[in-house]
């Protein structure tokens, strides 16, 4: 009777692909799954009905429904003008088109409390524009406007960057012929070019959602935390943490994060599928 | 597809509009910035009972908006825009860079408390059964010992607890020869900053690292252990031989109740800090009363540390920042050192 | 029957939309994006030159941004390996679950950094279970810098893998099949047809990993000792001095900081455009 190898039996059977894929799986389950899971099951081991009512409590309210306006003023304004420099970056030429691209990636390679920080600098009641605003009576910092500028700042770049991509692929000829045949600016843009730049701009905003609900250092910096009034969910979740209260902490954490996961499972099988890939 | 976006966007609507109540008459409104520690007294006990107290005396509701941040964290808030009312934090030196910057215009100390409400000293929290048989301050100097205590930079009850170290090394020089010797401070700072392996952002922080099982002792406020206790948690802790007596300052903002045209409410806040129903609240919750003979009374709960020193004995404030924090402090020092040393 | 299109009428209207257009660009970029900077650089220079230099070289700043330099660098490096094994496997592989998973690589941006430093300390601190297990062979993660870097992988993990795989979905696999025919091994063909493709979107990526470990804050000062000159990284030095009130301080090394990321990102951007360039070749 021959005796197989283990070893060579099982090399036999596994090519490269499997180990891959593999390997693959042990890393994401190690570093997102595994922390994500003792998060979800610190939640569920506690009770469900102190849970519940930690989220219900008026100020664990009230700080979503400040993520919520925040995450809808970013996504709005985000998009409009994402969509605004995107055409121009591609469709136009024009001298500092490099300082512009650079520009845009900035917001990455700002640190969240240096973001913070610098707000706090331009708009503090020591500065040119901050007594300018007093002056009219309007609170930018450690108010909502403040706060909104922050998160206007950190997904500044998602829209564009998923965009252009799409926007270079898909060449000038169509939106041209279209002019040709008569049609207006507006016209052509929302006929042409949005159809066709749907799927990245889907994603980008998805990204803006995304980044807007989980934004913390900045925030932190800029809104004063007042309860109720200027602390959003991040922020109602680090209060939370601090006060012992690590049921109410993780409760919270678990919904934003299932909330972003939603909107990203909603893109990821709601596109068109293409052989193998993830989207167009 | 389409369906269920427009659903989902319906039911985002939905949820972020919500129904606001509206008042039928405009209570007063008072903002306080406090720091982070006494955040469960004010919100649970002495806040409403103002309030009470308030609707009583002029039949008027007051409504409260509340901040709480580290104590440092809270006065450049205020200098820097923030609209309290009433400012409640940590260190004296705290409210006096609010002063500084022109937002109290009133002399702030002329009070019953000398403008402080709150009083307490710095414990250290050991394991349960005391396995590392730590006696006291001296003993976190040990090479077995991991100490933990928060940054200086970023916590104000981490000042108080560097504060209680140099100021113990004073001591101790000074029963001893008879002098302060800030050299031997520094080495006994030294000594124990060496054997801290986690300096976290705030007391809170440095009270869940050291539930979460680093380090075998954590030298934290008094009221924070006791609290923890309060909230039914094994939290064994002792009182060292030595503390610095931490004193929290209470001050109305005149810039801000200026504006807002909430001076009386807030000066009336500022009393019932002093009344001895707020006191009592006060040690409930693990601070000591500004109260003598509440003290007094209360002598059992919070035992006197065999030396106990104030800030006065170290210089002042503005004494200390510059001799330990200041960027050619001895803190700093301390930190080149250590750095070099391994 | 439509009129012909009056091509002076409609190049003016175009020309109006391009500079209305420009104009609401440069707006919306200048205040969000420039001013802001500006206001930074402005509070720099008023405290002097000499004193940002003073503040920029004491040593433990400077030990500050070394460490945090060094740490976000073995994360880049991890995650150029892991995150194109992990586009390539999304792209070219099936099996089950992949939309999941695929969806699951977006998640650390959903996940609030502060959230992330306690879910990390919660499961792999001392306390847990395997924290116990690996603090009986020494190895201590959390509150060390292993503890940092892990935090940094997990913020930083979707950037390679966004990069690269848009790349491979569009890679024709024409090239590689011809690589195969001729007789290449499967590491020759990666190495000689895929991977000089993906080179600039998996670079992209890297620099994209490198400007976010450098600022990474929320997790880091919850993970990590922040031990100045062992486990204090710059975005927490910065917050420290911030929060004692040393604001030149934190300005310079704020500004260093920036311009270190930021000089990554234009060169990335410089080196995608030269690798255009000679893509048409």
């Amino acid at each position: 009777m021959k005796r197989t190898n283990p070893v060579k039996f099982w090399a036999q059977r596994l090519s490269l692909r499997h180990v891959l894929t593999g390997m693959v799986l042990l890393w994401v389950l190690l570093l997102i799954l595994f922390p994500l899971g003792g998060m979800f099951q610190k939640v569920l081991a506690a009770e469900p009905v102190s849970c519940l009512k930690s989220l219900l409590a008026p100020s664990a309210r009230l700080s979503f429904k400040l993520t919520f306006w925040l995450t809808l003023g970013a996504v709005i304004l985000n998009t409009f003008f994402g969509l605004v420099i995107a055409l121009i970056l591609v469709r136009q030429n024009f001298r500092g088109k490099l300082l512009l691209e650079g520009l845009i990636d900035l917001p990455f390679a700002v640190s969240p409390v240096v973001t913070g920080f610098m707000f706090i600098t331009l708009f503090g009641n020591n500065s040119i524009m901050g007594h300018f605003f007093d002056e009219k009576g309007i609170r930018i910092i450690y108010a909502f406007p403040g706060m909104m500028l922050v998160t206007l700042f950190v997904t500044f770049p998602f829209v564009i960057r998923e965009i252009v991509p799409v926007l270079k692929e898909y060449g000038v000829e169509q939106e041209e012929s279209a002019y040709v045949l008569g049609a207006s600016s507006w016209q052509t843009f929302r006929k042409v070019t949005l159809p066709s730049i749907k799927w990245g701009l889907l994603y980008g905003i998805t990204l803006t959602i995304a980044r807007s609900i989980g934004e913390f250092g900045a925030v932190l910096v800029v809104s004063g935390a007042i309860i109720n009034k200027t602390q959003t969910a991040t922020l109602y979740v680090h209060q939370q943490f601090t006060d012992f209260n690590y049921t109410g902490a993780f409760a919270a954490a678990s919904v934003l994060a299932l909330i972003s996961f939603v909107f990203i499972m909603m893109i990821q099988f709601s596109q068109k599928k293409v052989k193998g890939g993830t989207w167009e | 597809m389409k369906q269920i976006w427009m659903i989902l966007l319906c039911l985002c609507l939905l949820f972020g509009c919500g129904r606001t109540k509206q008042p039928s008459e405009q209570p007063v409104t008072l903002t306080l910035g406090a720091f982070t520690v006494p955040k469960e007294v004010y919100q649970k006990q002495i806040i409403p009972a103002f309030c009470a107290h308030w609707k009583q005396k002029t039949g008027r509701d007051v409504r409260f908006e509340q901040s709480y941040e580290a104590s440092g964290t809270q006065s450049r808030a205020i200098q820097s825009g923030f609209e309290a009312d009433i400012a409640a934090l940590s260190l004296e030196k705290d409210i006096d860079a609010i002063e500084k910057a022109g937002l109290i215009t009133h002399d702030w100390k002329n009070n019953p408390g000398e403008g402080f409400v709150t009083r307490s000293i710095v414990v250290i929290a050991y394991r349960p059964g005391n396995p590392k048989n730590i006696k006291g301050l001296e003993d976190l100097a040990r090479e077995d010992i991991d100490v933990i205590y928060p940054s200086p930079k970023t916590s104000g009850g981490a000042m108080w607890v560097v504060n209680t170290l140099y100021g113990a090394g004073l001591k101790i020089a000074e029963l001893k020869t008879g002098h302060k010797n800030s050299a031997l401070a520094k080495k006994f700072l030294k000594s124990v900053q060496k054997r801290v392996k986690v300096m976290d952002k705030s007391g809170r922080m440095s009270v869940t690292t050291f539930e979460n099982g680093i380090g075998d002792a954590l030298l934290t406020y008094e009221n924070e252990a006791l609290l923890r206790q309060k909230q039914g948690y094994l939290f064994p802790f002792m009182v060292p031989e030595a503390s610095i007596l931490i004193e929290n300052p209470v001050a109305v903002i005149d810039k801000n109740v200026e504006k807002h045209g909430n001076r009386k409410a807030a000066e009336a806040f500022v009393d019932f800090l002093y009344t001895k129903e707020s006191q009592m609240a006060f040690a409930e919750y693990g601070f000591r009363p500004i109260d003598d003979t509440l003290a007094l009374k209360l002598k059992e709960t919070f035992p006197r540390p065999e030396i106990l020193f104030d800030i006065h004995y170290l210089g002042g404030w503005d004494n200390i920042q510059k001799i330990l924090y200041s960027n050619e402090g001895i803190w700093n020092e301390i930190i080149n050192e250590l750095a070099n040393e391994n | 029957m439509k009129s012909s299109t009056n091509w002076p009428m409609k190049t003016e209207c175009l020309r109006k939309n391009v500079f209305c257009l420009r104009g609401l660009a440069v707006g919306y970029i200048g205040f969000l994006i420039l001013l802001p900077i500006a206001a930074l650089g402005a509070s720099a220079f008023h405290s002097g030159p000499g004193a940002i230099w003073r503040e920029t070289t004491l040593l433990r700043s400077m030990a500050s941004l070394k460490l945090t330099f060094i740490l976000a660098l073995m994360t880049v490096i991890l995650n150029i390996f892991t995150g194109t094994a992990t586009a390539w496997v999304l792209v070219r592989y099936e099996f089950p679950c992949k939309k999941f998973i695929n969806g699951l690589i977006d998640l650390p941006f959903a996940i609030p950094t502060v959230v992330t430093g306690i879910m990390l300390v919660v499961l792999y601190g001392p306390n847990s279970m395997i924290g116990a297990v690996l603090g009986r062979f020494g190895l201590e993660i959390i509150f060390n810098q292993p503890g940092i870097v892990l935090a940094l992988l997990f913020v930083t993990f979707p950037f390679v893998i966004r990069a690269v795989q848009p790349v491979l979905i569009e890679m024709e696999k024409d090239l590689e099949e011809a690589a195969m025919t001729l007789g290449a091994s499967p590491f020759q063909i990666f190495f000689k047809v895929v991977l000089p493709t993906l080179l600039p979107a998996i670079l992209t990526g890297a620099a994209l990993s490198f400007s976010r470990a450098l600022g990474e804050f929320g997790s880091v000062v919850i993970v990590a000792g922040n031990i100045p000159f062992k486990t204090l990284t710059a975005p927490v030095y910065i917050y420290g001095e911030i929060e004692s009130g040393n604001l030149t301080g934190a300005t310079s090394v704020s500004l260093v900081l920036l311009t270190l990321s930021f000089s990554i990102l234009v060169l990335i951007h410089f080196i995608q455009r030269w690798s255009r360039c000679h893509e048409t070749d």
